[in-house]
C-alpha cells in the first residue's frame, strides 16, 4: 500500500505556480528523500500533505485519506517536523512534549523521549525561549516521533543541527524505519539524502525531474564526466554554443573557468566548441561525475 | 477533547505573559477606586452606605471599559500570532483540526481574562468590605459572572478577528477599530441618523424607538441591559434614560429590553467567532 499518493497536483499562489501536475507515490516502509533547491516546491508539497494549504487541482492522499477532508485522521498516524516553525517561548520543553502526547492521546515516557532526541534532563525543565535552534529542532523531533507514528514527515530536518546532531538525526530516521515507519523527508542538501534514503525524488520548479534509488541515480551518472576548462576569456555565446552540443548536460561558468558535465566521448568536441566560439583553452581537467553534479544538473535548469 | 488540550496549553502560555500582569494590576486599581467612589456616591445620595447594588454600578463603568481592552489585547494575537511566529505549524502538526485551534483559543483566553477579572473583583470585594463593612455576596457573584461573560464576548471578537488575518497588526487594528466604533462612532452615527430623520441632533420626545434600539446594540450597552435584567435594576440599561419619562414613541423596542441584552451578547460573541472559524478553515496558512 502507498503511504503518500499525490495525483496530478497543481498548486498556484495567485499567478505563481508552485507545483504543476505533480505525481508522487511513497511506499509504506521506505525512506523517501525529497530533494530540490529552495523554492522548488518541497515545502508546498509537505504543506499539502498536512493540509496547511489546499491544492488548486489534483488529489492528495495519505494512507488513503484525503488530506483536506480527513486531515485529523492523517495526523493521528503521522509525526511531523515542520520547517520554519517556532515553539512556545514561555513553556518548558517538558510542557511541550506533555501537550504533544496529550494531543495524540498517548501515554509515553517523556524522559525517555528527551533522551532519545539527545536533550538532557536540564533541557526538560527549561523554558523553550532559552533553547538554541538545534535544541528546538530536537524537541520538535521528539514531539514528532512520540507514540510511534506510521509516517514521519520531516521538512529539512537537519536545520540548525551541527554535524553530530545531523548524524544523530539520521540514526533516529533509520531506527524509525526499522520499526516499520515510512519516512518522507525533504532537503536541499544532497549528502543527507544520499546517506539515508531508499529512494530519492528530485523536484525542480514544481515538477519531479528525477526519481530513483540512490544507486540508480548513481548508475545514470556513471558515464558522465565533469570537464573543467580554463579559458583566456569567455566569448559571448560560448556557453550557449557548448550547452547545445549533443551529449552535454550542463554548463556553468565562473569567471573564465567553465565547468561542463557531458558524456565521456564528447570531451574533445566540447574543447573544440570553445575554440570555435573564439576562446583559447589554456588548461583543462576532468573530474569524475558525482551524484552532487547530477543534483546540480537537475536543479539548475541547464540540462540539455 | 482536542480543543480542551489546546485551551489548557494556551492558558498556561498566555497567563505567563507580562502584559497580562500589568493589565490586571490596572484593573485592580480601577475596581478599588470604583468601589471607593461608589461608597462616597451612595453616601451622598443619602442611601444606606454599603448598598452593594450602588457599588456595582460604581464598578460597572471601569469594568465595561477595561474588560473589553483586556479581552481584546489577550485575544487579538491568539491565532494570527501563532501564524506569524510559526508555532501554528507545530500545533496543527498534531492531530487537531483548525476548528479545535480556534475554539481552544477562545476557551483558553477566556480563562485568562476570567482570572484577570476575578483578581480585580476580589480586590474590589475586599475594598467594598473595608469601606462599608457589609457586602452582598450573591449580587456581587452575579455581577462577576456577567462581567466574565462580557470578557468572553470580547475574546470571541478578538479571536474571531485573529482568525481572519495572518497579521497581528491587522488583527490589532481591527480590534481597536471596533472599540472606536462601539465607543465613539456608534453614538455619532446615532446622532447623524437622528439629524437626518428629525432635523435635530438632540433626541426630542417622542423619541423614535429605533434610536433607543440602535444605542442598545453594542456589547457595552448589552452588558448593561443584561446586568439590569438579572439584578432587577432597570437603571443599568440604556433604555432607562428614556423609559422612565415615557417618552419613547410606541414604547421600548424589544431590542432595548433588558433581557434582550443576553441575546445581543450572544450575537456579539458568536457572529465574529463564526466568521473567523469559516475564514480560518478555508485559508492557506
Amino acid at each position: 500500500m502507498t503511504a503518500i499518493q499525490l495525483t496530478d497536483v497543481t498548486k498556484r499562489y495567485g499567478d505563481e505556480t508552485a507545483l504543476s501536475g505533480l505525481d508522487l507515490a511513497v511506499k509504506e516502509g521506505e525512506i523517501y528523500g525529497f530533494l530540490g533547491p529552495n523554492g522548488a516546491g518541497k515545502s508546498t508539497t509537505i504543506n499539502l500533505l498536512l493540509d496547511f494549504v489546499r491544492p488548486t487541482s489534483g488529489e492528495v492522499r495519505v494512507f488513503g485519506h484525503d488530506a483536506q477532508e480527513e486531515g485529523r485522521a492523517i495526523r493521528e498516524r503521522t509525526g511531523i517536523l515542520p520547517e520554519g516553525f517556532s515553539l512556545y517561548d514561555r513553556l518548558t520543553g517538558r510542557k511541550h512534549l506533555e501537550f504533544a502526547t496529550e494531543s495524540k492521546g498517548i501515554d509515553v515516557d517523556i524522559d525517555a523521549l528527551f533522551e532519545r532526541v539527545g536533550l538532557g534532563p536540564d533541557a526538560a525543565g527549561k523554558k523553550v525561549g532559552g533553547y538554541s535552534k538545534g535544541m528546538t529542532q530536537r524537541l520538535a523531533l521528539g514531539a514528532a516521533i512520540a507514540g510511534e507514528p506510521d509516517l514521519l514527515i520531516l521538512d529539512e530536518p537537519s536545520t540548525g543541527l551541527d554535524p553530530a546532531g545531523a548524524r544523530q538525526m539520521r540514526e533516529i530516521i533509520r531506527a524509525e524505519r526499522d520499526r516499520g515507519a515510512t519516512i518522507f523527508f525533504s532537503s536541499h542538501i544532497l549528502e543527507q539524502v544520499d546517506a539515508v534514503c531508499d529512494r530519492v525524488g528530485i523536484l525542480r520548479d514544481g515538477e519531479l525531474v528525477a526519481e530513483d534509488t540512490v544507486d540508480g541515480l548513481r548508475d545514470a551518472t556513471a558515464d558522465e564526466t565533469t570537464l573543467v576548462v580554463e579559458l583566456d576569456h569567455l566569448p559571448e555565446g560560448a556557453t550557449e554554443h557548448v550547452a547545445a552540443l549533443e551529449g552535454v548536460s550542463n554548463v556553468t561558468t565562473q569567471g573564465t573557468v567553465a565547468t561542463v558535465t557531458c558524456r565521456d566521448d564528447v570531451k574533445s568536441r566540447v574543447i573544440r566548441a570553445f575554440e570555435e566560439a573564439g576562446a583559447t583553452v589554456e588548461d583543462f581537467e576532468t573530474e569524475e561525475s558525482s551524484l552532487e553534479d547530477l543534483f546540480i544538473d537537475y536543479t539548475t535548469g541547464a540540462t540539455a | 477533547m482536542s480543543a480542551i488540550a489546546i485551551a489548557k496549553k494556551d492558558f498556561q502560555d498566555a497567563v505567563r505573559s507580562r502584559g497580562l500582569i500589568v493589565l490586571t494590576a490596572i484593573f485592580v486599581l480601577f475596581t478599588v477606586a470604583g468601589a471607593y467612589i461608589g461608597t462616597q456616591v451612595s453616601g451622598l445620595l443619602g442611601d444606606e452606605a454599603g448598598d452593594t447594588l450602588d457599588l456595582i454600578i460604581g464598578l460597572q463603568t471601569p469594568a465595561s471599559f477595561l474588560v473589553p481592552i483586556i479581552a481584546l489585547l489577550i485575544g487579538y494575537g491568539a491565532v494570527a500570532g501563532e501564524r506569524e511566529s510559526g508555532s501554528l505549524k507545530f500545533l496543527l502538526g498534531l492531530p487537531h483540526t483548525r476548528q479545535d485551534v480556534v475554539l481552544g483559543k477562545v476557551l483558553g483566553r477566556t480563562a485568562v481574562v476570567a482570572v484577570s477579572i476575578l483578581i480585580g473583583f476580589v480586590a474590589g470585594m475586599i475594598a467594598i468590605f473595608a469601606f462599608t463593612g457589609s457586602f452582598s455576596l450573591l449580587e456581587y457573584a452575579v455581577f462577576t459572572l456577567l462581567t466574565v461573560a462580557l470578557g468572553f464576548v470580547y475574546v470571541c471578537i478578538g479571536v474571531g478577528l485573529s482568525s481572519m488575518t495572518k497579521s497581528t497588526t491587522r488583527a490589532a487594528v481591527g480590534a481597536f477599530g471596533l472599540l472606536a466604533l462601539f465607543w465613539i462612532l456608534w453614538s455619532v452615527i446615532a446622532q447623524l441618523l437622528l439629524y437626518l430623520t428629525s432635523g435635530s441632533v438632540f433626541p426630542q420626545p417622542p423619541i423614535p424607538g429605533w434610536y433607543v434600539a440602535f444605542l442598545s446594540l453594542p456589547p457595552g450597552p448589552a452588558y448593561g441591559s443584561a446586568l439590569g435584567a438579572i439584578l432587577d435594576e432597570g437603571g443599568l440599561a440604556v433604555a432607562s434614560t428614556y423609559e422612565g419619562q415615557g417618552l419613547v414613541e410606541g414604547g421600548i423596542p424589544i431590542v432595548a429590553e433588558p433581557w434582550f441584552g443576553f441575546v445581543l451578547l450572544a450575537a456579539w460573541a458568536f457572529v465574529p467567532l463564526a466568521i473567523g472559524l469559516v475564514r480560518f478553515d478555508r485559508v492557506d496558512l
